[in-house]
């Protein structure tokens, strides 16, 4: 039978601890249960038979005695009579019947004269339990014990008396014990699987306080336990709530500062933004004040008119383009939409005050012919963060080689540089699963967190590793909306 | 029980003075009895109270001697060890010349009883031929009716007992007699029939078990009998005085209806010419 389609109850590893405890205590009192029952009922056969053994003993010394000076007188109502008294005085044997035969096995008298008439033989059925080689043998299915011995006088044997001994009461007795015990273990057995699934529960009541609490940690609302929840604060559970409480504000304080720090960066880059386009349209203001200034001295001249046109116009059109550009990348815009060659394109805009002030070469090439839906803008702060990081990373006159393509329902998004490389805490960070906890400077800072977040988020992945001989590669690739469900989030790091 | 007291009068004995007349250590002359069958407590109680009746009414010690069987009975008897005793018809017969009645009980009247042959209770026999090859019980061998009616009546048929029966067995008591055939020990027995009816009375459960198949002749009921030289003695005749009177007396009709007699009679010798009959053919089969 296949384990994996048997029901969760059937997995004892996946039973609650509440369940499992008084479990194992069910078990542990079945098996100490069997072990004294089996002891107490072979205690119990081995009492009764020798009980049996030396009742039965008694009743045949006592009877070979009497019946000796008769037997050998042949007197048959004196056998009789001895007999009938005999079973009046042995009462607790429950004797079935006794029967004494003379040395050839002829029937002298029996207890019951009409199963064992005078001077009849033993009949056969009888004689099969009938005891041959010991005094006394106990036939437990038929609830008989048949009791044999031997007669002699001087050396010669002159009878044999044989008797049926009942002991379906010894059996009741076995029964009622075996009964008795079974109800009073099972009995037991409940009761303490009962105290053990309430103690259980009691003892894990805080647990579950704090499995609930995280539970609710693990969807974004990390609370701390409150006051009246709290445990005795030198109990176990007490130490380890006021642990967690301490953990939490930890986390709080951290979610806190995260968030000011991902203020002051974005701050930071929107800075560096602003520097970058005042940079971009500073340039064409100055030729274009200067063909303003044409104008006015010149403007008469139809060919001076018509190239400082031209030229504001060009200045004007790259003033638009890079405020078009940053208004793309930093709207607050989460709508998915199919991806334009133009998205990823304007990107270069943005960079291109760091690639000039660090004279760095940038190598362009976006290949998006496929229609792929996706959220852009996430997509391009990813892009942009990456394309900065690199650029950052590189020395001057270094080269930036950035490449997007779309295929197979999925975009693949590919900077690499020719920097120092990636440090092995930001591989390690990039290679780790989830890897969507909070970011640390050492693990590439806020940008590379803000990436890896949203690329989890899509179910994406990110290939990342050092070049050869220098500098580092990182690839994202981000399965379009229609894609999503046959491209598992993956992470990749080379 | 009372009742097995009663049942096993045959083999009770009381005996009277015989010998020489023995006497207390305080002069008192002693009435020796002897008992044969094994008593249970009551019955001691009961022969306790027999043995006051008689010692109140005779003036002596009264002492009982038990034995197992008529023959040692007879024996202490006819040596005079005995005053006198309560015997079977048989053995006073046998031994008529040197015995000497004392007193001889009335039952239904009559100093008379008949032997029973008896059989399980659903046998269908009804004459002792149909008997023939079974275990047979006997009372007594020198019991009247619990051997010598059923021996004489094969004698008339010219068989013997041990050929006629299969297996035959003394009981040494009438009431033995009645719980073999009951049990299935024996299938047929030879009864005393005062014992037997008195058996039917008390013990009905027991008799039940048993049916009567064949009947004797009325014969002389089993006397008390003393030793033919000691009939003249004083404790011989203070014992027939007490008997005779016995059915006169508040205490002794008392013991007489536990023994379900009526009383005691100088009866004649004659009244067991039955059985000297039945003797006579006995010997005469040979």
């Amino acid at each position: 039978m296949n384990r994996f389609a048997m029901p969760e109850w059937a997995h004892p590893t996946l039973w609650p601890v509440s369940a499992k405890v008084p479990a194992l205590v069910v078990a542990f009192m079945i098996a100490v249960s069997a072990t004294i029952t089996n002891g107490v009922l072979s205690r119990l056969v081995e009492t009764q038979n020798r009980h049996l053994t030396q009742l039965s003993g008694a009743y045949l010394d006592g009877l070979s005695s009497a019946l000796l000076p008769h037997l050998m007188r042949d007197d048959v109502w004196e056998v009789y009579d001895v007999l009938e008294r005999a079973a009046q005085r042995y009462k607790g044997l429950a004797i079935d019947w006794t029967t004494v035969t003379d040395a050839s096995g002829t029937v002298i008298a029996s207890s019951q004269p009409h199963r064992f008439p005078l001077q009849s033989q033993l009949p056969e059925d009888v004689l099969r339990y009938v005891a041959t080689g010991t005094e006394l043998a106990i036939v437990e299915v038929q609830g008989l014990a048949s009791l044999k011995r031997d007669l002699s006088y001087q050396g010669r044997s002159i009878g044999t008396i044989f008797a049926q001994v009942r002991i379906g009461s010894l059996m009741d007795e076995r029964r009622e014990v075996l009964k008795t015990l079974v109800l009073t273990n099972a009995l037991l057995t409940i009761v303490l699987a009962a105290i053990a699934y309430a103690l259980i529960r009691r003892m894990l009541r805080p647990l579950r306080t704090l499995s609930q609490h995280m539970r609710e940690g693990a969807t974004g609302n990390v609370l701390q336990i409150s006051d009246q929840a709290l445990p005795r604060p030198h109990s176990e559970f007490g130490r380890l709530f006021r642990r967690y409480n301490s953990l939490v504000a930890a986390v709080s304080e951290r979610e806190r500062l995260l968030g000011r720090l991902a203020d002051e960066k974005r701050l930071a880059a929107l800075g560096r933004l602003a520097s970058g386009m005042a940079h971009e349209i500073n340039n064409p203001l100055g030729g274009m004040l200067n063909t303003l200034d044409a104008l006015k001295r010149h403007g008469e001249r139809e060919h001076v008119r018509q190239t400082s046109t031209r030229l504001l116009e060009q200045g004007l059109t790259g003033i638009r383009d890079v405020v078009r550009a940053a208004l793309a990348t930093y709207r607050q815009d989460r709508e998915m939409r199919s991806l334009a060659k133009s998205d990823l394109d304007d990107l270069s805009l943005l960079l291109r005050p760091e690639v000039s002030r660090r004279n760095l070469v940038l190598n362009w090439s976006v290949d998006v012919e496929e229609p792929i839906v996706l959220r852009v803008a996430d997509v391009r702060g990813s892009t942009l963060n990456i394309l900065l990081n690199a650029c950052a990373a590189s020395p001057v006159g270094a080269t930036i080689t950035f490449s997007a393509r779309a295929s197979n329902g999925r975009l693949e998004v590919t900077v690499e540089d020719e920097g120092v490389g990636l440090p092995d805490e930001v591989l390690d960070y990039l290679r780790s699963p989830g890897g969507i906890e909070g970011p640390a400077e050492e693990r590439g800072g806020l940008g590379l967190w803000m990436v890896k977040r949203y690329v989890s988020e899509c179910g994406g992945a990110i290939d990342a590793h050092r070049r050869s001989p220098r500098g580092s590669s990182i690839c994202l690739t981000i399965p379009g909306v229609a894609q999503k469900e046959q491209a598992p989030c993956r992470l990749q790091v080379a | 029980m009372i009742e097995n007291w009663l049942i096993s009068r045959r083999a009770l004995v009381f005996t009277g003075a015989a010998l020489a007349t023995q006497r207390t250590s305080a002069g008192t002359p002693i009435i020796r009895f002897g008992l044969t069958p094994v008593f249970l407590s009551n019955d001691i109680e009961l022969l306790d109270q027999l043995r006051d009746f008689l010692a109140r009414h005779t003036g002596m010690s009264v002492v009982l001697v038990q034995r197992r069987t008529y023959e040692e009975i007879t024996s202490l008897l006819l040596s005079s060890q005995l005053t006198a005793a309560w015997i079977c018809g048989y053995p006073y017969v046998a031994y008529h010349d040197q015995l000497e009645l004392v007193a001889t009980p009335l039952w239904q009247g009559q100093p008379l009883y008949r032997s029973y042959l008896i059989g399980a209770a659903g046998r269908s026999a009804s004459t002792i031929n149909e008997l023939a090859g079974d275990t047979h019980a006997f009372s007594d061998p020198n019991s009247n009716s619990g051997y010598l009616v059923t021996q004489a009546a094969l004698a008339r048929l010219r068989r013997r007992p041990e050929e006629f029966f299969r297996r035959t067995f003394f009981t040494y008591g009438h009431r033995n007699v009645v719980r073999a055939v009951a049990s299935g020990l024996a299938q047929s027995g030879s009864v005393d029939g005062y014992v037997w009816e008195v058996i039917s009375e008390l013990e009905p459960e027991l008799s039940k078990q048993t049916r009567i198949v064949a009947q004797s002749e009325l014969l002389g009921f089993p006397p008390i009998a003393c030793a033919a030289k000691a009939k003249l003695s004083p404790e011989v005749h203070a014992l027939k005085r007490a008997l005779l009177g016995m059915a006169n007396d508040r205490e002794g009709a008392r013991v007489l209806r536990l023994l379900r007699l009526d009383g005691f009679a100088d009866a004649p010798a004659s009244t067991f010419d039955g059985i000297a009959e039945k003797l006579s053919q006995v010997r005469n089969f040979g």
